[in-house]
């Protein structure tokens, strides 16, 4: 017999492997093309962004293009002491260019972002420049740090070379209130200032517990739901869904009325002789007032997944697990409750990722203890403009959230994720 | 990548401009407060100059216009700002600088602009508007007697009872120091001088420490300006600081048991700017010299108790009192600039925050985490 196999032949001579490849293909474009929308959405609106806050939190191109020769004059210099008079001549050289180009604001800007205190001080150095008040013969830098105490501080001048790296991981340091001193090394800032890991701890504590308040009320909200009959769970359904269509501040100021001392309920409280007039207890503008305000308003996210996963479960399967000897709480331990961690992990993950970004109710509501860091975040964008601190925050706030994930893709299992 | 970005932020910008074409466009605060500018001079400027003035609600700081601009398709005109942000957006070189004297029309009696303005501009982009107080209210109901100085804000032996302050460090420290007994020296720079120095701070942030963790005190921090009336009409607490045009609507708009205390005011300012590169930069300028004009800035007192930032206006509401919208309710002794009320104030400083607002932000927050 022959050796060589022979190849089998489509009708029209093409080797069938070859035909049947291209049919493939064909395929696989018509499939590709069909998620290419939401692939290309994707990448857009999530991808994408993510990309740019990344390159912007790192970024810190513009001021290294603006002190050329600043940075250049700084290498030598050790950050111990006040630089050199060539560091101060250089410093003027290239804030005479930023003046000419007007762009010493943005300078300003900028640096007062590193160190606060450079907004006045760089705006005092510009109307002594283009008063011609500098003159270029006599020392430069006796002239600088006459114009403002804080030009003869070094700290300001150590502030000015740390912004020297056109990319820096400065602002992922600060989210963590650390910072690059002037030997290379991660130094916290000063005690009175550290207050964004007070911020992270804080906001992961109120997603956590209110995770678990919401857990607690919607297990048996979203079990009585599934057992019901109809016409009973359609009513309760509109009941869990009813605040989904309020206005989320008109549910926290409703909150404030009620909790607050002189409120609702502790007049009730006061009416039925629970509590004295004269001492009411706190449970607004508190930790109690975000944990309350914050369960009620994310109660649905935990509430749908459990009730659209408990709706699958027969209710046969509670009747073997009792006819076959077990109490009823054994039965629901052994039987019912394994068969609901799907929508247990779906409404924690959901519940716990909503509640970490959370910032407007706990700032109404949260008194001392409302402020989070997606506030800050906020803060960052809206009033200094420091868009990078920003993104770095955000992103880490993201990091954190995939970790979480990851957490329970190892504990629990992703596949295990259920929403209905 | 940077061009996409710049693609997909006007592409998303480019849905809202379509609204605007052909108008001039305010970004402000919204609720009474744009109601007032509307009323009291918006409307009549778009009469008088057969332009439209379109009004939209913003929620202040300059991050949408920042993003407008970095987009490329910028959709306001003017946008009603405090002074950080004029000193800001001029330093990016957002808004358009003016000469005071040339874009802006004298007083009636040849005063030039710049002279009939309450204060000099705090930035070379900014037109004065309004001037507002940070001062303090007390539920009369809950008070025994009358408190008259900031120092009784601070008074908890005498006036026992929660108080209600405003949840970051603005106007917080300088009021602190002002209840502390420090002088205030003229417009409080000796405040501001105090507030230089690491004492200065740290005494400030004792006395609020000390208020909200005293068990006759105690502090509730609002966040909204709504809140201060409300607060102290609910009963939640027995004196609040808020901004006096909304103490003044509780109390003479709705007749709420409240009262005002203009001792160690804070007299801060709000300003317009105009956008460079706006959508309609012509129009928008002539509006924004109108609109700032004496008469239609006495216009707005007409609606709420907010100063206007001209002096000659202060004369036109002096001679037709009582001038509020009710025809009963004299304006001027209501004006945070009357002279009854600036005996003790301090002008809100907007170099000092722009300078040292993160860090003193930072210590704030850290001191109130340890409340």
């Amino acid at each position: 017999m022959s050796s060589e196999t022979k190849q089998i032949l489509t009708t029209d001579g093409i080797p069938l492997e070859i035909s049947l490849k291209k049919a493939e293909r064909k395929n696989k474009i018509k499939a590709f093309l069909l998620v290419a929308p939401l692939l290309l959405f994707l990448i857009i609106t999530y991808i994408f962004p993510i990309g740019e806050m990344f390159t912007r939190s790192i970024d810190d191109k513009m001021i290294t293009n603006m002190l050329p020769k600043t940075f250049k004059s700084m290498e030598t210099w050790d950050g111990k002491e006040l630089p050199s008079e060539e560091v101060f001549a250089s410093f003027l050289s290239d804030f005479k260019i930023l003046v000419e180009k007007k762009e010493h604001g943005k300078l300003a800007q900028r640096l007062n972002k590193e160190k606060n205190g450079f907004n006045t001080i760089t705006k005092k150095l510009f109307r002594q420049v283009k008063r011609n008040k500098i003159d270029e013969t006599q020392s430069i830098k006796e002239q600088i740090m006459k114009v403002h105490k804080r030009w003869r501080n070094v700290e300001y001048w150590q502030a000015i070379k740390r912004t020297a790296p056109p990319y820096t991981s400065a602002k992922y340091l600060k989210a963590m209130d650390m910072y690059l001193n002037e030997d290379n090394k991660i130094t916290q800032v000063s005690e009175d200032r550290r207050i964004h890991r007070i911020l992270w701890l804080r906001t992961v504590e109120v997603a956590f517990f209110v995770t678990v308040f919401c857990f607690l009320m919607g297990y048996p909200i979203a079990h009585l739901l599934a057992t019901l009959p109809m016409k009973y769970s359609n009513l309760l359904m509109i009941c869990v869904l009813l605040p989904f269509w309020t206005s989320l501040l008109v549910r926290t100021a409703s909150w404030m009325i009620l909790l607050q001392q002189q409120g609702v309920v502790n007049d009730f409280f006061v009416l039925i002789g629970l509590v004295s007039d004269d001492n009411r207890p706190e449970m607004m503008y508190n930790k109690v007032g975000t944990y309350v305000a914050m369960t009620q308003i994310l109660l649905p996210f935990m509430v749908l997944p459990l009730y659209s996963v408990m709706k699958t479960i027969s209710p046969s399967l509670m009747r073997a697990g009792k006819s076959l000897g077990g109490t009823p709480f054994v039965a629901f331990w052994k039987v019912y409750f394994p068969l609901t961690i799907p929508g247990i992990g779906a409404g924690c993950l959901l519940v716990f990722i909503l509640a970490i970004g959370y910032y407007i109710t706990p700032a109404l509501v949260g008194g001392a203890s409302g402020t989070l860091i997606s506030n800050q975040i906020a803060y960052h964008m809206k009033t200094t403009l420091d868009w990078s601190f920003a993104s770095a925050m955000g992103l880490m706030l993201l990091g954190g959230v995939l970790v979480i994930y990851w957490l329970y893709n190892k504990l629990v299992g992703v596949d295990n994720i259920k929403l209905g | 990548m940077k061009k996409l970005s710049k693609l997909l932020l006007a592409l998303s910008f480019a849905l809202s401009i379509t609204s605007s074409a052909f108008a001039v466009t305010v970004a402000s605060w919204g609720g009474a407060y744009t109601e007032s500018q509307k009323l009291g001079y918006g409307d009549p400027t778009a009469q008088a100059l057969g332009v439209d003035i379109n009004w939209v609600d913003y929620s202040g700081g300059l991050s949408e216009i920042k993003a407008q601009k970095e987009a490329g398709a910028i959709t306001w005109d003017i946008i009603d700002v405090f002074a950080f942000d004029t000193i800001n957006g001029c330093d990016e070189g957002i808004f358009v600088e003016f000469d005071f004297d040339k874009d802006f029309p004298a007083a009636p009696d040849g005063t030039p602009a710049s002279e009939d303005f309450f204060a000099p501009m705090p930035s070379k982009c900014a037109v004065g508007n309004i001037l507002y107080s940070w001062n303090y209210a007390y539920n009369v109901n809950n008070v025994d007697g009358t408190p008259s100085t900031i120092k009784d804000f601070f008074n908890t032996k005498k006036f026992p009872g929660k108080r209600a302050i405003y949840k970051s460090a603005l106007t917080n420290l300088e009021i602190a120091l002002a209840g502390d007994g420090v002088y205030m020296g003229k417009g409080g720079s000796e405040i501001y001088k105090l507030l230089e120095t690491e004492a200065g701070v740290n005494r400030a942030m004792n006395k609020i420490k000390e208020l909200c963790t005293d068990p006759n005190g105690g502090c509730v921090f609002w966040s909204a300006g709504a809140q201060p009336p409300e607060l102290l009409v609910s009963g939640e607490v027995v004196m609040a600081t808020g901004w006096n045009g909304r103490f003044f609507n509780a109390e003479i708009g709705e007749g709420a048991p409240i009262k005002q205390v203009w001792d160690g005011q804070g007299l801060d300012y709000e300003y317009f700017a105009l956008v460079k590169g706006g959508p309609d930069e012509a129009n928008a300028k002539k509006a924004l010299a109108m609109m700032t004009n004496t008469e239609m800035l006495a216009g707005s007192a007409k609606y709420i108790a907010y100063a206007p930032y001209r002096l000659s206006s202060l004369e036109i509401i002096k001679a037709n009192e009582p001038w509020y919208k009710d025809g009963k309710t004299e304006m001027m002794p209501q004006m945070p600039t009357a002279p009854s009320n600036t005996k003790k104030y301090f002008l809100v400083d907007p170099f000092f925050w722009a300078d040292n607002g993160t860090e003193l932000g930072e210590k704030w927050e850290a001191m109130k985490a340890g409340l």
